[in-house]
């Protein structure tokens, strides 16, 4: 994995060159502002001394979502932080800028970085248990994040704060706002942090390997709430995962990265359906041979069916006449899904 | 032993292991070299240091330096056998305490903490008002007393690795418990052991010198390290350095026994093996910074 | 072993277990976990359990394994009813070796001081075989695993997790036993380890193991098992075929595992659907 620079920046070059971002996507966008802008955002492990990302790239509007895929390592958690202002100690940002609703994360402050932080960017991550005080309960939490960023009194951010959980949908708002972090489940507490995370109305959502640890059932659950944040409330996101099916769920934009490096990226339907890169193709084949899909291909109109009511993703709009002929098989499922 | 290898690895391991060599060299030889007979009186009392009496003389004129080297076999004897006693009495049934049911883990658990709640020193005077005062006396009743230190510490590392996945993929293949303890338990009990071993010779330098100062378990004329403490102090007023040596030397080898447990505790285990690795890896960092360091990431 | 004996060793299931109840704790507190499950897996068979945490799965392998009691019903490995052994026969029956496990995490299933060496030819060793024969053994078994035999004087510690996991299950094979409980397997290795465990894994079931998977992602199994078996609250809702269970789910269940694995087709679509089968499920 040790390559040279001058074989980085050609691929880092090469990448941009590549860059889809190029092609606007057709949906029409709830307002034009760029919320979050990452331009061949280069980071620097200073005691290792030696580059760890290599250059990634990608805007993010309201109500879009980005999806960075790739292994432990591969750098994709390291970007999340640059973006969030918390890299580790020795880590820098060496080159490339990043953009924060518009303002140059380079110059902030101490203080205006807690300012954007929380009301402009936020996150959530893989294990939503330690994130939390286990002496208090969840909503008191809650309801101080809404003080102290919303600067509400006290009667008034308990309100709000039993108004997020509802809008996370947790089933009895008022019960859990007086629980404790223990008794509640995986699920539960992923979106107690979400409902944390969106208090202060961000326009960012960063969510690293935010369902990772959690049943399928729950995953699904959560990443259905955080697509129905997007709609509702315009709230971009980047979802972060090891799993390419998991991001394509709720991504138009697609990026993986291996080792540091954007090998591939594109609107979603584009990566999974015209891969370029070998690597984004055994991310796929792995699903092909061990995954549902092995199934789901072969009786794809035995399963039209089950998936009738489709149509609700608009995900599924984009780039669908662009070139198919890669993948027959998975575009008869696809036209069963229409 | 690799243990041993790494201790001696690190600074504070040589360091340690260096000054409890030549104090149990003391306790070996001192005797031995001794320039004086260190019960033998003299006109010459509380002298100053001379060419003949290199620490000055006590209040009976009895060579210091002497004294200090005879009385090195007893402390160092004493605080061995505490930790030895304690060792013995705390870590079998530590180890059972997790393998042979409720009762015997209720029951020596209660004891365990019936020993601790007991004032050691206190019960050491008691007992040698019994058996006789004598310096293996006392020591056996701290070293008894002690004990619960090594049950704890034995049980708390066979807990975690009585419960851990390699020792439940053993019993599945058909391992008996005396098998899983030979293979898996007792290599990673055997550290902390050390560990306690070491810290607990400490604590027996620390009561062998109390007891000697206050005159339990040893009888009047044979020089100890705490004995000398004790008479330096009433004679405060015509020589004020005096207690500085035998304290130095109380002070010095108690913190070589620290020195020791915490170096033990540093390089066992996996977290000892990556904080060796690290070394080495910044080691090899500072010798060729011009090169660039392949990451040695995870190949399939 | 007569010919006709063999005939019907050759028939019976590997594990075959009947009305499996199991609890935990006693009087107020007990609280059953398995509540009358049946299963059984033929030789050289693939089945998958798929329960989400709390369903049971665990507990079910850690039975079958006799590390947890069986409160009610049969458990037969190959034939003998384990469930009401004692801990010897619970050993003798271990060393015969004829159902091994693989841990979920291959960090820690594997004794960080023993040399891989070590912790492969543990198994064999403990039956009473000579160390050189068990170290052969164990050569030959690395090799199924595609790891080279180099790896045999290292540490855990300095393999990465693909290679830990490998190693994992060159241990359950050199048992050479009949069935391998797999609990979650993959879950823990990158994409490529995995498929690379997983290709290992068609390998075994192809040459005659029978593999029992544990997971909670439908996802992460239907492809190489025959048969799936859905746990939920402590029951089989559904035992099938794999096929028919993704593509013809029948339990409300089971259709919203096959909604909410993550595949590349999904998309949003089955949003909606999801949604009224958790309305479902609650009621």
């Amino acid at each position: 994995m040790t390559t040279t620079q001058a074989d980085r920046d050609l691929v880092a070059a090469t990448d941009v060159g590549d860059s889809p971002t190029a092609t606007p996507t057709p949906r029409p966008l709830p307002a034009d502002e760029v919320v979050l802008a990452v331009r061949d955002v280069r980071i620097r492990d200073n005691v290792g001394d030696r580059e760890i990302v290599h250059g990634v790239t990608f805007e993010l509007r309201p109500g879009q979502a980005v999806g960075i895929v790739g292994e432990s390592g591969s750098g994709k958690t390291l970007t999340c932080r640059a973006a969030l202002g918390i890299l580790p100690e020795h880590f820098t940002v060496s080159g490339g800028t990043i953009e924060i609703a518009g303002e140059d994360i380079a110059g902030l402050t101490p203080a205006r970085w807690t300012a954007l932080r929380g009301s402009t960017i936020s996150a959530v991550f893989q294990d939503p248990g330690s994130y939390l005080n286990p002496s208090l309960r969840v909503g008191a939490q809650i309801a101080e994040v809404v003080r102290v960023k919303a600067g509400l009194r006290r009667r008034a951010a308990r309100a709000r704060a039993v108004e997020l959980l509802a809008a996370v949908r947790l089933r009895d708002p008022e019960l859990v706002y007086g629980q404790y972090p223990h008794e509640l489940s995986g699920g539960m507490l992923q979106r107690v942090l979400i409902a944390a995370a969106i208090a202060a109305g961000p326009r960012v959502l960063i969510a690293d390997e935010a369902t990772t640890a959690l049943d399928v059932t729950v995953q699904a659950e959560v990443l259905d709430l955080l697509a129905d944040l997007r709609e509702r409330t315009g709230l971009a996101l980047v979802v972060v995962s090891h799993d390419l099916a998991v991001v394509a769920q709720v991504c138009d934009e697609v990026l993986v990265l291996r080792d540091g490096e954007v090998v591939e990226q594109g609107p979603t339907e584009q990566v999974l359906y015209q891969p370029r890169h070998a690597y984004t193709r055994m991310l796929i084949d792995e699903h092909e041979q061990y995954g549902l899909e092995r199934f789901l291909d072969a009786d794809a109109d035995a399963d039209a069916d089950a998936d009738a009511d489709a149509g609700t993703g608009a995900e599924a709009d984009a780039d669908a006449d662009g070139g198919r002929a890669g993948a027959p098989a998975r575009d008869r499922e696809f036209d069963g899904v229409r | 032993m690799g243990t041993v290898r790494r201790v001696l690895g690190l600074v504070s391991g040589r360091l340690a292991v260096a000054i409890l060599f030549v104090v149990a060299l003391l306790a070996i030889l001192g005797p031995l070299v001794a320039p004086h007979d260190p019960l033998a009186t003299s006109p010459r009392t509380l002298a100053g240091p001379s060419g003949s009496h290199w620490l000055g003389t006590d209040n009976l004129g009895r060579d210091v330096f002497s004294r200090l080297l005879e009385g090195s076999r007893t402390s160092v004897v004493g605080s061995v056998e505490v930790a030895l006693v304690g060792l013995a009495v705390g870590v079998v049934p530590g180890l059972l305490s997790v393998y042979l049911g409720r009762v015997f883990e209720w029951v020596t658990l209660r004891v365990a903490d019936t020993l601790l709640a007991l004032p050691f020193l206190v019960f050491a005077v008691a007992v040698t008002s019994l058996l006789g005062n004598g310096i293996t006396q006392a020591m056996l009743t701290v070293g008894v007393l002690l004990s619960p230190l090594f049950y704890r510490v034995t049980r708390a590392a066979t807990l975690t690795v009585a419960q851990s996945q390699y020792v439940e993929s053993a019993l599945i293949s058909g391992a008996s418990v005396g098998w899983v303890v030979r293979r898996h338990v007792w290599g990673k009990v055997l550290p902390p052991v050390m560990v306690a071993l070491a810290y607990t010779v400490g604590i027996g330098f620390v009561v062998v010198s109390s007891l000697t100062f206050l005159g339990i378990g040893v009888q009047p004329p044979a020089p100890t390290w705490g004995g000398l403490l004790a008479s330096d102090l009433g004679y405060l007023s015509y020589q004020p350095w005096a207690p500085i040596a035998p304290a130095v030397l109380i002070i010095v080898t108690v913190w070589a026994s620290n020195l020791l447990a915490d170096a033990i505790r540093d390089v066992s285990g996996e977290a000892g093996r990556a904080l060796l690795n690290n070394r080495r890896a910044r080691a090899v960092r500072a010798t060729a910074t011009t090169e660039p360091i392949s990451a040695g990431g995870a190949t399939p | 072993m007569s010919a006709d004996d063999q005939q019907r060793a050759g028939d019976r299931p590997i594990l075959a277990v009947e009305d499996l109840a199991v609890h935990y704790g006693a009087g107020r507190r007990r609280q059953s976990v398995l509540d009358g499950v049946s299963l059984s897996v033929a030789r050289g068979e693939t089945v998958g359990i798929i329960g989400e945490t709390g369903s049971g799965k665990s507990t079910f392998a850690r039975t079958v394994l006799g590390l947890v009691r069986a409160g009610r019903g049969r458990i037969l490995i190959d034939g003998e009813d384990v469930a009401r052994h004692k801990p010897r026969q619970w050993q003798a029956l271990r060393r015969r070796g004829v159902v091994q496990y693989v841990f979920q995490d291959p960090l820690r299933s594997l004794d960080p001081d023993l040399t891989i060496e070590d912790s492969l030819v543990e198994p064999l060793l403990v039956r009473g075989m000579r160390r050189p024969e068990a170290v052969e053994r164990a050569r030959a078994y690395l090799g199924r695993v595609r790891l080279d035999e180099d790896l045999l004087p290292r540490l855990p510690g300095e393999l990465s997790g693909g290679q830990r996991q490998r190693v994992a299950v060159a241990r359950a094979l050199v048992a050479e036993p009949g069935l391998i409980i797999l609990d979650e397997p993959v879950s823990a290795l990158d994409s490529a380890n995995r498929v690379g465990v997983l290709e290992i894994l068609k390998g075994l079931r192809d040459s005659g193991v029978a593999l029992l998977f544990i997971s909670h992602d439908l996802g992460s199994v239907a492809g190489i098992a025959d048969r799936i078996a859905v746990l939920y609250q402590g029951r089989f809702v559904e035992v099938g075929a794999a096929r028919d269970v993704v593509n013809t789910p029948r339990h409300p269940y089971t259709r919203l595992l096959v909604g909410s694995a993550p595949t590349l087709r999904s998309a949003a679509a089955a949003r909606a659907r999801r949604e009224e089968l958790r309305a479902l499920l609650r009621t």
